[in-house]
């Protein structure tokens, strides 16, 4: 395994926690945005060439064609508290400083433990190969390669390509059409997600209000 | 198009996307942004959120955009005219119309009004399907929440009577003063990144570039651009008459090889087709198109894929493939819905034989002998191309250079004068491109640096190098040097009644006359500008300022549009009371009947209303969406939407293959199509859907086969269109595949 050259976002000395600290990346989607154009998907295929069958990230529709149909995408949310990162037995998945859930696919062993842990369905296994056989699992990055040398061949081959470490955001945000998928600094994505509740009013359309407080507040 | 132009006098969206994040509602009509046009959508929910703008899907599927609607209303489809004419009654029964901007702005309100009488909200109901209680509805929301823009697209316009389905789409505007202002406008969102730019340079086969038709005066000014002899464009034709009649439409050519020659607008049969970036499973009665295909001499295919045009004919000679570049393989402009130019860099050489369409042209032109009048205007000759004839070394030229297709854009600023074209210069528009940081996303308006105060995209009208560009037509609240503008003044100062067509006094772009006035004398066909810069010297807009009209009456279709049932109906009944029109002798050269193709009895065999529509995905002909692993992976086949009950009443489940079959039409036996089920309450159990954009199986059997090898794409599918049928719009010949019938078996 080679040594990890990992370059790590930082927050500024500036920030409410006044300190220089790494930056905790999140993905945010709202659901009162996403359309369901897929152009997440496609373009997280092409950025990391991502083989048919395996979906590091995927639009879920909800009661299509009727009304509260609802979209979401799903990649790997990067929990703080990571499920598969406390299943997996060798562990191959573990937290970069700036809270990305990595994965190192020469240690992963393909038990697909990681697979009945996460509630996302973020880890992804080649399908169709002989006798059900897992091979090595497949996750969203956030477009941040993984535990090589960052750039090298290795990397692009086996996590695809590595966008962090270039200073840009992952490939599936920076396209969303409706800005419905937002990535970025915890505290930037924060402050987007309050400016649009703010701007909505009551309820704010988060997901889960109607569950949490009921229907017509 | 044809529709906004009868109306307002431009063939164009007035507002632009951007602008729709100034509205309070927005009606969604005929439409379906969420999946064609996914980008606006950004605009159209940020209005929601931020304005609390109020939005409102008229369909009759339940879309994608449907679901971050305020309300839906499911409508029949090809009922727009009774749905929205139902509403301005509602409007004017409760008297929220603007009355200030119908008494200075418009024409022949007074007798649209009694029209207006015949849709009350029980009519209107019966017709769309919509209860009254929506009607109202929607009405009040529009009324109480202005301005508010309507927004369309081919939902619309794909039936019978399109043309006046878009001007009652324009009338409900003018009722509601929502004309001229941020946030409102009649807002038709063009299919592709540069379809508005097709048109403007006549795309269409009923005028030359810039909309001057193609009468005598038309080809008078083209040749005085162009640098040629009036006689000697005169001497290529066959006869005057022949240059000046409109051509076959894209919806219709194949008919010119199919019917008898003594039945066309001209005297012999069509023998050659030349297809430059067209599919032909996009258009109607693809059926037809097939024959017409095996008929034809010659078949020219120029595209970057493999289209279903080369595989669709039974024929092994006679068809010509020509590979194109694509748009990232050339540099030059393209003209959005906005009406905005945007220049595009290349991005890479052009990739194994493919060529630009520009140098295919130049090179088609040497070959059939006019290289040197086709590359030539009245300032010189394009630079860049090589000499006549070109040496052998010339000849595989792959791509001219990028100062010829500039020169190319240059030649457009000189001649299209009618809608102002004139400002866009290649120079202004790169230097747009590197200060495209300082626009505004709401106003497309830059602040600070050498771009200041120009509007992205110097949208047309753009009447010199220096005018900012007109984001928002017919604006009165600003001066014609910013963009302002009053209705065209395109009818003359007075209608065929006496009344007058000018704006009256108070109504006129500031800082100039201020009242209605005639164009500027010879403004679209003075070469040398200075008529343009005169009116814009005295404030006033070159084109005039006239008054829109309620009242078309030089239209070839009803000077106020009436529902007309759809030539494949549902309703008997109401074919009685709401028919289509009589039959028309010629229309674009070939007979257009409308009544003896209307069979009331058509609805007892073919029980369902079929509609079609684009998916996300795909895009058109689809053959490079289809060739691109990723989207087919998204959506890898041909499927037909139908309702829980219509799928239980024949006995399909979701994903068995079930057969599609469309009244005969035109050939002997109806036509049919193999497609999955996919069983969804999208559609009401009264309709089933078909996206349009899969080719390469006909009627149950594989073409796949016909490819050249290793260009077939991941997915093939039967096309729609092979099942659409008959009816065409009686002013632009536009298809009319948004309303059919048809019925489904098991397969």
């Amino acid at each position: 395994m080679a040594q990890a050259q990992t370059t790590i976002p930082y927050r500024e000395a500036g920030g409410p926690q006044g300190k220089a600290e790494p930056a905790r990346m999140k993905f945010y989607v709202d659901v009162k945005r996403c359309i369901e154009c897929g152009g997440c998907e496609v373009a997280c295929k092409n950025e990391n060439n991502v083989p048919p069958g395996i979906a590091r990230i995927r639009v879920v529709t909800i009661n299509e064609g009727e009304a509260g149909e609802t979209n979401i995408a799903v990649p790997c949310m990067h929990c703080s508290k990571a499920p598969c990162v406390a299943v997996c037995p060798v562990d191959a998945l573990y937290h970069r400083p700036d809270g990305i859930v990595a994965l190192n696919k020469e240690t992963c062993i393909g038990c697909g433990y990681c697979l009945y842990a996460c509630p996302f369905g973020a880890p992804q296994f080649p399908k169709g190969s002989a006798f059900g056989a897992r091979g090595v699992m497949d996750k969203c990055t956030y477009c941040a390669g993984g535990p090589e040398v960052a750039f090298s061949e290795r990397e692009k081959r086996l996590y695809g390509s590595n966008r962090i470490a270039e200073g840009k955001l992952p490939m599936c945000a920076s396209v969303c059409a409706t800005k419905a998928l937002i990535a970025g600094d915890a505290e930037e994505v924060a402050n987007a997600v309050r400016q649009r509740m703010a701007a909505r009013g009551a309820g704010g359309g988060a997901w889960g209000w109607d569950s949490a407080y009921g229907k017509g507040l | 198009m044809a529709g906004l132009a009868n109306v307002f006098g431009y063939g164009a969206m007035t507002n632009h996307q951007n602008d729709i994040r100034n509205s309070r509602s927005i009606m969604i009509i005929g439409m379906n942004p969420a999946e064609n046009h996914p980008i606006s959508m950004q605009h159209i929910l940020t209005a929601k959120e931020v304005n609390r703008a109020l939005i409102i899907s008229v369909d009759p599927r339940f879309t994608k955009t449907s679901a971050f609607a305020n309300k839906y209303v499911r409508i029949r489809s090809g009922t727009d005219v009774a749905f929205v004419y139902g509403l301005i009654n509602i409007i004017l029964a409760n008297g929220w119309e603007d009355k200030k901007f119908i008494a200075e702005r418009t024409y022949d309100f007074e007798t649209f009004r009694n029209e207006i009488a015949k849709y009350d909200p029980d009519t209107a109901s019966d017709i769309t399907g919509a209860s009254k209680e929506d009607l109202l509805w929607v009405a009040r929301t529009l009324a109480e929440n202005r301005p508010g823009t309507v927004i369309w697209a081919m939902g619309g316009t794909q039936h019978n009577h399109g043309t006046g389905v878009v001007r009652t789409y324009c009338h409900l505007q003018m009722v509601l003063g929502n004309m001229g202002v941020p946030g409102g406008g009649t807002d038709v969102f063009r299919g592709h990144d540069g379809i508005q730019g097709v048109t403007d340079v006549g795309g269409g086969p009923e005028t030359l570039p810039g909309y001057y038709g193609v009468g005598e005066t038309a080809w008078k000014h083209w040749a005085k651009v162009w640098d040629v002899p009036y006689e000697w464009l005169l001497a290529r034709f066959k006869s005057k008459a022949m240059m000046e009649k409109p051509g076959f439409t894209v919806a219709r050519w194949y008919e010119g090889v199919l019917l008898d020659a003594k039945e066309l607008g001209q005297e012999a049969n069509l023998k050659a087709v030349f297809f430059m970036g067209h599919s032909t499973n996009s258009m109607q009665q693809m059926d037809r198109v097939k024959k017409a295909l095996e008929k034809v001499e010659l078949i020219v295919d120029i595209d970057p894929f493999v289209t279903n045009t080369a595989v669709l004919p039974d024929r092994k000679d006679g068809i010509y493939l020509l590979p194109a570049a694509t748009n990232y393989e050339a540099a030059g402009s393209a003209t959005n819905t906005n009406r905005d130019l945007q220049w595009r860099q290349k991005i890479v050489d052009p990739v194994y034989e493919s060529r630009p369409d520009l140098t295919i042209m130049v090179d088609l032109a040497e070959r059939l002998g006019f290289k040197k009048q086709f590359i030539h205007n009245m300032k010189g000759d394009w630079k860049g191309v090589p000499a006549t004839p070109m040496s052998e070394k010339d000849k595989y030229v792959k791509a001219l250079p990028e100062q010829t297709i500039e020169d190319v854009l240059r030649e457009i600023n000189m001649g299209c004068l009618s809608i102002g074209y004139v400002g866009q210069t290649p120079e202004r528009l790169k230097r747009q491109q590197e200060w495209g940081h300082v626009f505004d996303i709401k106003t497309k308006k830059a602040v600070g640096g050498p771009v200041d105060g120009e509007q992205w995209g110097l949208p047309w009208p753009c009447w010199t190098d220096k005018h900012p560009g007109s984001a928002i037509l017919y604006r009165t609240d600003i001066p014609v040097a910013q963009g302002g503008a009053g209705f065209r003044a395109v009818w003359g100062p007075t209608a065929p009644d006496g009344k007058t067509m000018l704006s009256a006094d108070g109504s006129a772009p500031k800082d100039g006359p201020t009242k209605g006035y005639p164009a500027q004398k010879d403004y679209a066909v003075d070469l040398t500008g200075e008529s343009i810069k005169l009116a814009l010297a005295e404030g006033r807009n070159p084109y005039g300022n006239g008054r829109a009209r309620f009242n078309s009456w030089n239209i070839a279709a009803d000077p106020f549009p009436i529902h007309r049932e759809p030539i494949h109906s549902p309703r008997p009944d109401l074919i009685v009371k709401w028919p289509t029109y009589d039959d028309v002798k010629e229309h674009y050269r070939v007979p257009q009947p409308y009544k003896s193709m209307q069979k009331p009895e058509w609805v007892k065999s073919f029980p369902l209303i079929l509609t079609t529509g684009r998916v996300v995905e795909m895009e058109g002909g689809s053959a490079p969406q289809r060739t691109s692993s990723w989207l087919v992976e998204l959506n890898p086949e041909m499927y037909i939407e139908m309702h829980p009950k219509v799928a239980a009443d024949h006995n399909l489940r979701h994903g068995e293959m079930c057969w599609v079959e469309t009244p005969e039409d035109m050939d002997a036996k109806p036509s049919r199509i193999k497609v999955k089920v996919k069983i969804t309450k999208r559609v009401g159990p009264d309709t089933v859907f078909l996206p349009f954009h899969w080719g390469g199986v006909f009627e149950g059997n594989s073409l796949a086969h016909k490819f050249p090898e290793g260009t077939a794409p991941f997915s093939i599918g039967e096309s729609a269109n092979t099942v659409t049928t008959y009816g065409y719009d009686r002013v632009t010949q536009m298809q009319e595949t948004k309303t059919s019938l048809c019925r489904v078996k098991k397969a």
